[in-house]
């Protein structure tokens, strides 16, 4: 392009072939557009493309003949390859600026996690300490309290089920003040799962939901804190019995996976994912009633709840989400096309051993 | 055998009178309590307890440094010590022993049934 244009400064005759400069003209932003979507093999077609055109371009000049000839074709079809790299060039801007909000959203849910820990952090110790004078009060009480008063008894036990709830509701929130580091050792994620699996087979009896688990054999072995991740799952197994209530089924599926696409994927610090990057996916799918759609874009929020009161302390996914981030990975919660929900675990294969 | 003779040591009155009237009432216990830190000391020498549940957060006193002025002190060395904290959550222990600073610890909110458990476990035994 600079040779064209200085060309045609330092030969003003060269201007005459105001075709040659038009097709050349329309070709530098195609080029440029091609290059920015890294489609390498037409950037490379349209640059040699506009180097026939300068030397078509200068070719009376240079080599005394007229090559314009053969090249004609280039003018017909720059302008069309420039509108149509335009046009996907936008679609990618729009895509980038998605992409840009739920970055933005992601931030604002981090900082909204880290308000919750620090006051968690200062309420706790003040909370709990009136709540283990109530606790020791009603066993007090309870001992006291004659064999035959039996609602006295109840309004006792009650009281203490309200002191055990309390504790949770205090216990939850002050995962979100503790240390943030992870105990990361190279651990198999299949018997992760499995083990967690086992923590909540009781309610899963007795809800007389089938778990399913289709696990990749022979995954790379990943840098986990076993202990989190492990709370990780039961939280998700855990809602899903809670949203099927009785009789149904979960998946739980483990694979190995390229990111292709998604919102935080990319080459940008803020992208979590680069394209190409090997990843562990696990799917937990269930066979509830799914997600209302309007709950979808709170669902990660501290405190946010479809369970009845007192069932859940609306942490879970909040906790499930802050420990699966300090994994590098990423959750996502969506419905299934056939009903039901499911929930999406993306973890990194970095520093991963070689599976034996 | 005579009675375990417990320390109470923490700054809330109202945990440290439930929990007395409790290990009174339901534990073979015989219970001194101490609701400022600073003075944890010199109450321990006084009563010369076989177990000291010592609160780690007190406006006047640290629990861990109190701990190892108790364990400094001739008349007091080897007195078991169970800390009482608010600052790890009973779910977090798992029910597994764990400790803080080579002690015990209970979570609050604990159960007074597991503090005298807790007696049975770590308080020392004495015949005279």
């Amino acid at each position: 392009m600079t040779a064209a244009v200085a060309s045609s400064v330092l030969w003003p005759e060269a201007l005459i072939d105001q075709e040659i400069l038009a097709g050349g003209l329309a070709l530098i932003p195609a080029l440029m557009l091609a290059h920015y979507r890294g489609w390498r093999i037409v950037t490379v077609l349209l640059g040699v493309g506009l180097v026939a055109l300068i030397v078509m371009h200068l070719s009376p000049l240079l080599l005394g003949v007229s090559l314009r000839g053969p090249f004609l074709i280039l003018f017909v079809v720059a302008p069309y390859i420039s509108i149509a790299l335009g046009a996907g060039w936008f679609g990618e801007v729009r895509r980038y600026q998605a992409e840009l909000r739920a970055t933005q959203l992601q931030l604002i849910q981090s900082e909204k996690l880290d308000s919750v820990g620090r006051m968690a952090a200062g309420v706790a110790h003040e909370v709990k300490n009136p709540l283990m004078m109530i606790l020791t009060g009603i066993k007090v009480l309870a001992k006291r309290l004659p064999a035959q008063d039996e609602q006295t008894r109840l309004l006792l036990q009650d009281m203490e089920d309200a002191v055990e709830r309390a504790d949770r509701i205090i216990g939850g929130l002050l995962n979100y003040s503790r240390d943030r580091d992870l105990d990361l050792a190279l651990a198999d994620l299949n018997d992760t799962i499995e083990r967690s699996a086992m923590l909540v087979k009781h309610d899963l009896e007795n809800a007389h939901i089938t778990l399913v688990s289709n696990l990749e054999q022979g995954l790379p072995r990943l840098q986990l804190d076993e202990f989190k991740m492990q709370q990780v799952f039961v939280n998700l197994v855990s809602n899903a019995i809670h949203a099927i209530e009785r009789d149904g089924e979960i998946r739980i599926t483990t694979s190995l996976e390229k990111m292709t696409s998604g919102a935080l994927v990319g080459h940008r610090k803020t992208d979590r994912f680069s394209r190409g990057e090997r990843v562990v996916v696990v799917r937990i799918e269930d066979s509830g009633p799914g997600i209302p759609e309007e709950y979808l874009e709170k669902i990660f929020d501290p405190f946010f709840s479809t369970k009845p009161t007192g069932r859940g302390t609306g942490l879970g996914l909040s906790v499930s989400q802050q420990i699966v981030e300090m994994h590098g990975g990423t959750i996502d919660v969506g419905n299934q096309d056939t009903g039901g929900a499911r929930v999406t675990v993306t973890l990194k294969v970095d520093r991963e051993e070689t599976p034996s | 055998m005579r009675k375990r003779r417990i320390l109470l040591v923490d700054d809330e009155a109202s945990i440290t009178r439930a929990l007395a009237m409790y290990l009174t009432e339901n534990g073979d216990c015989e219970v001194c309590v101490e609701n400022r830190g600073s003075r944890a000391l010199a109450a321990a020498r006084s009563f010369k307890p076989d177990l000291i549940f010592l609160d780690i957060v007190m406006p006047d006193a640290d629990g861990g440094a109190l701990a190892a002025e108790i364990q400094s002190d001739p008349a007091l060395k080897g007195t078991p010590i169970v800390f009482l904290t608010a600052l790890v959550s009973r779910r977090e222990t798992g029910g597994a022993t764990m400790t803080i600073g080579g002690y015990p610890f209970l979570a609050k909110p604990v159960h007074p049934e597991t503090v005298l458990a807790s007696i049975g476990e770590h308080a020392r035994e004495r015949t005279n």
